[in-house]
């Protein structure tokens, strides 16, 4: 369990307040999706939760560990990728990174053995262990880099975009690895990520931060259900556009995008329709994604 | 804590040997360097009254110069790329890894320095007498070096710019710890400015059991193994200080 109690991260004479009084509690098992654009404070956050950053106040602790105080303890409960860096030695192989940080972590040679040569084989990375990790593609270092955080079997794992840069595959085994560890092993995982397709495929629960501020804590679901009342339906009707309507005919079937504060208006603009001699076609709810959700929260004017 | 110990240092091996051509020009020019240097100085000629103390001199200055080299270079790369900051979340307190870092850089520095005294030993045919009064001031002598080196790392923490600072003292360390010339030979004042760079006085003590034959108790008595000392306790204790305080400031100011 990862728990924060208002983290606050000011820097410089300037006194810029990168992170302002955040508070999170991220139960065990889940994954937990940590959203915002670029500035908003995420990646100082987890240089906090990573013991990378000393806070300018606030409290982290990692598994019932604070991270200021038992910091030692607190690091063997996590394995971490960080975002824009190498993470792993390119000019060591694959094999000697993960002996190299699994015994960073205190653990013995023997154990860390056993333990990279299963994340090796699971990665489909064994038959090049020994191979030098700078002469791997991107996405087999990212690979490489994860094992790295998972060597000492963390109950807590962080990722700062971990599909950034890489390709479709990739992308879909290292979103597999994040649901195997939090649903089969229970590993909580806490992930920032600008693809937020991703954030909604795996996250039980996601975060938006703006301007070194939460602006939501929710459950994914719970999330988007509070977005209903933007409800869009698109509406197909065959032939050309009726008039006062906004629409794009393609192909001799025009589609119609209608926003909607209470679903029985739904009826109005069907009867509207009719009245204008439009052939429905079909009409069809579009949920909001969370990438709708997302623009919208940090879109939102501030209060300062 | 050995473990940890033991991995840092088996890692900063095992990168530095992944890039050998660096080492090796090394080791190429700090075996030329310092005939070529005596053989000009010399005025055509390798005069053999001052070789065997420029020789402690230059093995000296190459410890210092290498093992500082190898481990600044390396802490400032791995701060740049990130393999610094991942290696911080161990369950170790940070200054282990840290002399895991110094260790393996002392094992580069120990064998530059070794190649640059022992090639001009056999090609000019320098006799350089073994005693085991000798010993402490060569003990005294590396660590003062590692402790510079140490004291340079603490900087690299907080600043990408200590190697123009790092070049300096290295090179002032060369042009006066006694590889140009002995230190006897020195005006008093640069002399005296001279010991208070890294290596003069454990260069200076060395020769002096070396060569004069002097033992433990009078290199005590006449004063150069308690500057000795007292400079490496001093220059260690600065390193300890700035260390921790700018990996704290490292902390802080992470961005």
């Amino acid at each position: 369990m990862i728990e924060i109690e208002a983290l606050t991260k000011v820097y410089g004479t300037a006194r810029v307040r990168a992170v302002d009084e955040v508070s999170l509690r991220v139960g065990a098992g889940s994954v937990f999706g940590f959203l915002g654009p670029n500035g908003a404070g995420k990646t100082t956050t987890i240089k906090m939760l990573a013991g990378l950053l000393i806070p300018t106040s606030g409290r982290v602790r990692l598994a019932g560990f604070d991270v200021a105080r038992q910091r030692s303890a607190a690091m063997a409960q996590l394995g971490a990728v960080l975002e824009g860096s190498r993470n792993v030695y390119w000019s060591l192989s694959a094999w000697q990174n993960l002996m190299y940080f699994g015994r960073l972590k205190g653990l013995r040679k023997a154990r860390v053995a056993e333990r990279a040569e299963d994340l090796l084989t699971d990665l489909g990375l064994w038959k090049r262990r020994n191979d030098k990790v700078g002469g791997f593609s991107r996405g087999m270092q990212q690979k490489v880099a994860i094992a790295v955080a998972l060597i000492s079997e963390p109950p807590i794992v962080l990722l700062d975009e971990p599909t950034l840069g890489l390709d479709v595959e990739a992308t879909r085994t290292v979103k597999q690895w994040i649901t195997e560890q939090a649903r089969e092993l229970g590993t909580t995982v806490l992930l920032t990520t600008h693809q937020l397709d991703v954030a909604q495929e795996l996250c039980d629960r996601v975060a938006v931060m703006r301007q070194g501020r939460l602006v939501a804590d929710l459950p994914t679901r719970e999330l988007l259900a509070g977005f209903r009342e933007r409800d869009r339906y698109e509406i197909r009707v065959e032939g050309a556009a009726p008039p006062g309507f906004d629409a794009v005919t393609r192909e001799g079937v025009t589609t119609m995008s209608v926003r909607v504060r209470d679903p029985r208006e739904v009826y109005d603009v069907v009867e509207r329709l009719r009245a204008q001699g439009a052939v429905l076609e079909s009409l069809t709810q579009v949920q909001p994604d969370l990438e709708d959700v997302f623009l919208t929260l940090v879109n939102e004017p501030t209060d300062a | 804590m050995h473990e940890v110990l033991r991995a840092e240092i088996g890692k900063g091996l095992r990168v530095q040997l992944a890039h050998p051509v660096g080492h090796v020009i090394t080791l190429l020019i700090s075996t030329m360097m310092y005939l070529g240097l005596q053989f000009v100085l010399g005025q055509g000629e390798l005069r053999q009254d001052v070789l065997p103390q420029t020789l402690v001199a230059i093995g000296g200055y190459w410890f210092l110069q290498y093992a500082g080299l190898v481990m600044v270079a390396d802490l400032i790369e791995e701060r740049r790329a990130g393999t610094f900051a991942q290696a911080q979340m161990t369950t170790a307190p940070p200054w282990l890894p840290m002399l895991g870092r110094l260790i393996t850089s002392s094992v580069f520095g120990l064998a530059v320095a070794g190649v640059a005294a022992v090639v001009p030993m056999l090609v000019a045919g320098i006799t350089v007498p073994l005693r085991w009064a000798a010993l402490l001031p060569a003990v005294l002598l590396g660590i003062n070096a590692l402790a510079f080196t140490f004291l340079m790392a603490a900087l690299a923490l907080v600043s990408p710019m200590v190697g123009a600072l790092q070049s300096l003292f290295t090179s002032l360390v060369l042009l006066l710890n006694g590889s140009f010339l002995p230190l006897a030979l020195y005006p008093d004042w640069l002399a005296v400015a001279a010991r208070v760079l890294p290596t003069t006085l454990g260069v200076e003590a060395l020769a002096q059991a070396l060569f004069e034959g002097r033992s433990l108790a009078r290199l005590w008595s006449g004063g150069t193994l308690p500057w000795l000392l007292a400079h490496t306790l001093a220059l260690t204790v600065v390193a300890g200080l700035l260390f921790v305080r700018n990996h704290r400031r490292a902390l802080q100011e992470a961005s």
